[in-house]
């Protein structure tokens, strides 16, 4: 029976993704790795799939050769794509490569700046220009400001200060959770987002400067002293604009093994899908997602994947309260969609109804449906949910479910 | 019955000598009028009180500051612990031992005879226990939000008008000065024409998973808590925590409606009528028992081409409260904010003229039940404008649950079009608990 349920969801699920996914993508997105003090390994495949799945780009990695190796031999096709996304922190590149990016830049190429990528080039003064703030690497006052927000009581005081102090460039306190703040509300990128959002244990980059021309700062992190951090709130998201160039900069998404918390953020994989189609083409098209983090809480895609209705309602069918109810609010989500268009509805709903006569679907799975069923459910609901009356667990609440869906008749 | 009618016409008829004697003590001491500077024992208002948990017993201790006037008799709670130390409270005040206590409001309602009645419950007990009262025609003093369901705020406020009785709902920010001033600025056109308002309301909490079902506490009839609500086993999560699910509460946006929604209508002056369309969307815990929004955005869309945005805190630049923006600048009134802001201090000098729009004074909520109780005048948050503040918030949530845009009718107030989101305007009880008719 379960088998034979299962299936069916199975079936109706992947008609329903081809549906409504669109692949291909019409953006061209190369990623420049291969050198790292990070796990490039791990993160730059993560950061092709989270861009493919956005259904906007194609994704090429390229790798530089290993440090110490000849990078004469490294010459990317910068001009081919409309975003680099850039997930390296190594050897200079060539002469000639650094000539290219600063043309295909200039020409109105998309850069995305991922975490220890502005680490990397101190010595190269365009580079520093592209990316306007960066750390370490002996970059101290000569290179530019500080960048950050000051702090206030009244955060209507805060203000964005260029201190040019002494001092090293780039810091990081322990690694923690920290709410982000956006600054800019009606940029593309932050456009529909909470003002503030929980970012998923990650490192705080502090002490970030450079000539900082061009530059908006979209998102700062408080910095708590409490983290060993600089007690300031240091810049988070960034947009530059470099000749006709657009530059995204991220630093977040420390890479751990399998991504870790850091880039399973919802709100680092939007951010950077964002930023990305807007570095692209200067603007957004992508909706925010359901599972956004809040001001309040994190939120993970473990896997990185999307859920999708099929795996929502298969967990539904296992649902355990003392466990979690998070798939369920997934599914409202799925559901809330699909409801705007009669046909969409009509398939859900049928969707639902099979996990209601699956005999080895859980009592508060059943409870979830039939509460949701009794605001959306059709006259096709009522035998089903007519039959659990009769079982002593669902009685109560199949038949508020048929009061509901009858006194609206 | 007959005892009660007579005390509430000698109320009535003694109305303009006693309210003088409250509003105006320095010139009319009540030793002129032979009292001994007292009102007689037989003049206070007989109260009694249901659900006398946290914010129950808050409300008494603010009552009884007016021991002047009134006088408890009775309380009534589900949780025996509840019920004791609110006698406890009165007992000390009125210097004896008879409060009566009850756990089944039936029986208080019955039993009782008194004027008024001072009640905090969960929202999901409100549209049963405020009809009952007001049908025993007492004079009522209760907590905001009016009901969990439009359906059952209607119902109530049809009761309190079929029956004629003074109702304050405890939207107190009315009775503070800084509230009405900023509405008064608002609705005067001292911004210039209002075209939109932002109400900041608190974010929601952060969940506590699910914790295991435990015994019942002694006392607590956990039964009749859940009353209408679904069935549910006992999570140890009852009073003070019931705001965080959707069988009994809507969050904090439900809860804080009756405030900074209720001020925002009240300076857009429509506290009697409603939006027409709302739209927008919740977040919802990813985990465990709590499943109210604790994020939530909407926008409410007046006939007049007004907006309103509602959300919580987070989501809005201001934050906390609310802002009510004119073609010529903005005000902005918050509770923690001592002061109102606008976008030019003069605003904040200006005076409303005489032939201009004066809002209800009142500047002590309780003292402005007493006063109407006595002069059966309407109170400052009377039941029609409470249903009008949650009406907006539970349309909120209507919206968020299905994240469709509502048409709404508020004269009518039907939901315009949509079968399925009009289904949500009510719920069915549990039996036996029957539900309410208008």
């Amino acid at each position: 029976m379960k088998k034979i349920s299962i299936h069916i969801l199975g079936l109706v699920a992947t008609i329903m993704l081809l549906t409504s996914c669109h692949w291909g993508g019409n953006y061209k997105a190369l990623i420049v790795t291969g050198q790292n003090n990070h796990m490039w390994e791990t993160s730059s495949p993560i950061l092709k799939q989270l861009l493919e799945q956005t259904g906007l780009f194609k994704a090429d990695i390229v790798k530089s050769p290993a440090k110490g190796g000849d990078m004469s031999t490294f010459n990317p096709e910068f001009s081919k794509y409309e975003v680099v996304v850039l997930d390296y922190n190594g050897d200079s590149w060539s002469e000639k490569t650094k000539a290219a990016f600063v043309k295909y830049v200039k020409d109105g190429g998309g850069v995305v700046v991922y975490h220890a990528a502005n680490n990397a080039f101190p010595e190269w003064k365009e580079y520093n220009e592209i990316i306007g703030v960066g750390g370490w690497g002996n970059r101290s006052e000569k290179d530019g400001p500080y960048f950050y927000y000051s702090v206030a009581n009244n955060k209507r005081n805060e203000k964005l200060v260029q201190d040019t102090t002494k001092g090293r460039g780039g810091s990081h306190g322990k690694q923690h959770e920290f709410k982000i703040k956006n600054r800019v509300l009606d940029h593309p990128i932050t456009k529909g987002l909470p003002v503030a959002w929980f970012h998923g244990k990650d490192e705080l980059y502090s002490e970030l400067r450079g000539p900082g021309k061009n530059m908006t700062i979209l998102a700062t992190a408080y910095a708590d002293t409490l983290m060993k951090g600089t007690g300031r709130n240091e810049p988070i998201l960034m947009t530059i604009t470099y000749g006709k160039g657009r530059i995204f900069q991220t630093v977040l998404g420390n890479a751990d093994e399998n991504g870790g918390p850091s880039m399973q953020c919802v709100g680092f994989i939007t951010t950077f899908q964002r930023g990305a189609e807007w570095a692209a083409s200067g603007e957004v098209t992508q909706e925010i997602p359901a599972d956004f983090p809040t001001a309040v809480t994190v939120s993970l895609r473990p896997n990185f994947s999307v859920m999708t209705i099929e795996d929502d309602l298969a967990k539904i069918a296992q649902y355990d309260l003392t466990k979690s109810t998070k798939y369920f609010v997934n599914l409202q989500h799925h559901m809330r969609k699909e409801a705007k268009t009669a046909s969409g509805f009509k398939k859900f709903e049928k969707m639902m109804l099979v996990v209601l006569e699956d005999k080895a679907a859980t009592v508060e799975g059943k409870k979830l449906l039939l509460g949701e069923l009794s605001w959306m459910g059709s006259s096709e609901s009522i035998p089903v949910i007519q039959k659990l009356t009769e079982n002593s667990e669902l009685k109560a609440a199949a038949e508020a479910a048929l009061e509901r869906i009858n006194t609206a008749k | 019955m007959n005892t009660k009618t007579n005390r509430r016409d000698f109320l009535r008829q003694s109305a303009v000598l006693t309210a003088t004697t409250v509003i105006l003590p320095t010139l009319i001491p009540s030793t002129a009028l032979g009292m001994g500077g007292k009102l007689a024992p037989s003049d206070r208002i007989l109260m009694g009180a249901i659900g006398t948990g946290g914010q129950g017993t808050n409300n008494l201790r603010d009552f009884l500051g007016h021991s002047k006037e009134i006088q408890f008799v009775a309380v009534c709670d589900v949780d025996s612990t509840h019920t004791a130390k609110a006698k406890g409270i009165i007992d000390l005040a009125n210097n004896n031992t008879d409060c009566r206590t009850y756990a089944d409001y039936r029986e208080f309602l019955e039993k009782e005879k008194i004027d008024a009645v001072s009640i905090a419950l969960p929202d999901h007990w409100h549209g049963l226990i405020y009809t009952a009262a007001a049908n025993k025609k007492l004079d009522i003093y209760c907590e905001k939000p009016l009901a969990r369901t439009i359906h059952d705020s209607q119902a109530i406020v049809s009761a309190v008008k079929r029956n004629n009785i003074v109702w304050q709902t405890g939207s107190w920010q009315r009775s503070v000065e800084r509230f009405r001033r900023a509405a008064e600025l608002a609705i005067n056109g001292r911004v210039g024409k209002v075209t939109r308002v932002e109400v900041g309301l608190p974010d929601g909490i952060k969940g506590i998973g699910t914790p295991p079902v435990i015994d019942v506490p002694a006392g607590l009839d956990w039964e009749t808590w859940l009353g209408p609500a679904p069935k549910s086993p006992y999570r140890g999560v009852c009073h003070g925590d019931w705001r965080w699910m959707l069988d009994y509460s809507g969050g904090q946006l439900t809860d804080w409606a009756g405030h900074h929604i209720d001020i925002a209508q009240w300076g857009l002056g429509m506290e009697r009528s409603g939006p027409v369309e709302i739209v927008g969307k919740g977040t919802y815990p990813l985990d465990g028992l709590y499943n109210v929004p604790f994020a939530y955005d909407f926008n409410c869309r007046y006939a007049n081409g007004v907006e309103m945005r509602v959300a919580n805190a987070s989501a809005l630049p201001h934050r906390m409260g609310v802002v009510w923006y004119g073609d010529k600048g903005w005000v902005y009134v918050d509770r923690n904010r001592e002061q109102i802001f606008a976008s030019d201090p003069k605003i904040l000098e200006e005076v409303i003229g005489e032939n201009e729009i004066h809002l209800y004074k009142s500047d002590n909520h309780i003292g402005n039940f007493l006063e109407c109780i006595r002069s059966r005048a309407e109170t400052v948050a009377p039941a029609e404008i409470a249903h009008r503040s949650i009406s907006v918030g539970l349309l909120g949530e209507i919206a968020m649950t299905t994240e469709q845009t509502i048409k709404w009718d508020p004269k009518n107030e039907v939901i315009i079009d949509n079968p399925a989101a009009s289904r949500l305007l009510s719920r069915p009880y549990r039996k036996p608990w029957v539900e309410l008719t208008r």
